[in-house]
């Protein structure tokens, strides 16, 4: 072997030696300095995207808008309707609580985000997303949309962050089942992906008595999900010789949203 | 500067997978790993060992070292040993990329080579979650990313070697042969 061909092997030894060491905060904070490099080129890919797909939506004819905003328009009407009604209730529901001396639920605060990048890992489901610790965004925050449940935040930079999505083995969510007393953990399994996910509720009771579309809602134990939001809704139940487990269809769709929110405040 | 050069390919390829959609399985088009093998075929071993080094520091940083509840899944550092080792594999194959069997040889091997990176990154998580879990969809997956790479990899190579050869970072075909004789 050639003097310089050994003295780059000892060099990259050690320097691969030395990265080894890192511990969990400083690989984080490694991880969000380089998120914070790579996040404004993602961002103008996913503008790009966005442009060339408003393009050829954009293609579209008048009768097609018009059907369109008809169809948004009596949407709009419904959620208006929705929205005052959840409002009376909101407000009866603290009454109730502040009458039982409950502490009263204080309300989500909610970052917006959009997603810039679908994660190009094999065996990992994450998002990255364009709201950082500028907008104060941490690591271990829930992130959600109108339809339910979509993760938690990681690694925060500035001006972005990763989102681990429910669909992953690592993303555990305390839950419990409409209309029962069951309680147990939501995750993703290994083979699980964000465009196939297969969750499954696991540490059930083996008596447990569930059907096919019932509403699984996240149980707020373990503090970093809050109470009451939606997972998604039993697919089947098995018993297993030490628990009872239930396949979960997730009530987000994973591949299409393209906007989130983050609770940055309240609601745990 | 071909090291500035294939550092910023590396980048961008880093970038760029994350709008491929996924194919069937699940299984994933991996661009870096592609652009660091060409890396490995047009520099010497020394040069491999650092693009090995930035090349799996940027997927560490991205896309593999997941810190989990305050625990790591897999050590910083450790997609960088991939990468080097895979890279020694594909720089033993440079004399004949020297002698111009470039896209051949590249092709050829970023398959198995990619189904092997894959694989060991499975065997860490499996190590590191516990269950020894192979089921088929698994199998289909790495495979999958070594098809698709052996695929790819041709549109990737011809790239980055036209561009290099336009910029004048890589030695002509002829120069090359010559400079390998001598």
């Amino acid at each position: 072997m050639r003097h310089t061909n050994a003295i780059a092997v000892a060099l990259f030894l050690v320097v691969a030696v030395a990265l080894f060491a890192f511990t969990p905060r400083n690989t984080e904070l490694m991880q969000a300095r380089f998120l914070g490099v790579i996040a404004p080129l993602l961002k103008n890919g996913s503008s790009l995207q966005k442009q060339i797909v408003g393009f050829r939506e954009g293609m579209k004819t008048l009768g097609e808008l018009d059907v369109e905003n008809k169809q948004l328009r009596v949407e709009l009407d419904e959620l208006k309707a929705k929205d005052q009604t959840l409002q009376g209730l909101a407000a009866e529901n603290n009454q109730l609580r502040r009458a039982l001396q409950y502490r009263e639920r204080s309300a989500f605060k909610l970052v917006p985000a959009r997603i810039i990048a679908r994660d190009a890992s094999t065996w990992w489901s994450t998002i990255k997303v364009d709201k950082g610790s500028n907008d104060g965004v941490q690591a271990d925050q829930p992130v959600l949309t109108e339809d339910g449940l979509v993760g938690k935040t990681t690694v925060v930079a500035g001006n972005a962050s990763t989102v681990l999505l429910i669909s992953d083995e690592n993303c555990g969510v305390a839950a419990t089942v409409e209309g029962t007393r069951e309680r147990g953990i939501v995750r993703g399994t290994r083979t699980s992906t964000a465009t196939a996910p297969d969750l499954t509720l696991g540490l059930l009771s083996k008596l447990a008595d569930l059907k096919a579309g019932q509403k699984v809602y996240s149980s707020g134990v373990g503090g970093v999900f809050p109470s009451g939001v939606l997972i998604g809704e039993v697919k089947d139940f098995e018993v297993e010789p030490l628990e009872g487990t239930a396949s979960v269809i997730p009530s987000v769709d994973l591949t299409t949203i393209e906007d989130v929110f983050i609770v940055t405040g309240g609601g745990k | 500067m071909i090291y500035l050069y294939l550092i910023a390919a590396q980048f961008l390829s880093l970038a760029v997978q994350e709008y491929i959609p996924p194919l069937p399985y699940g299984a994933r088009v991996l661009l870096l790993p592609l652009v660091f093998f060409y890396a490995a075929l047009a520099v010497p071993p020394p040069g491999m060992l650092l693009l090995a080094f930035t090349g799996g520091f940027m997927w560490d940083a991205l896309v593999a070292t997941q810190v989990v509840d305050g625990n790591l899944e897999i050590s910083l550092g450790w997609s960088i040993v991939l990468y080097a080792v895979l890279g020694a594999i594909m720089s033993g194959f440079r004399p004949l990329f020297q002698r111009g069997h470039g896209w051949e040889i590249h092709c050829l091997l970023s398959g198995p080579l990619i189904c092997i990176f894959v694989l060991s990154e499975y065997l860490m998580i499996t190590f590191r979650r516990g269950g020894f879990l192979f089921p088929k969809i698994i199998w289909w997956r790495i495979g999958g990313e070594g098809l698709a790479a052996m695929i790819v990899s041709p549109i990737v190579f011809l790239l980055l070697h036209w561009l290099a050869l336009s910029l004048g970072l890589v030695p002509p075909r002829e120069e090359r042969a010559a400079a390998q004789q001598a």
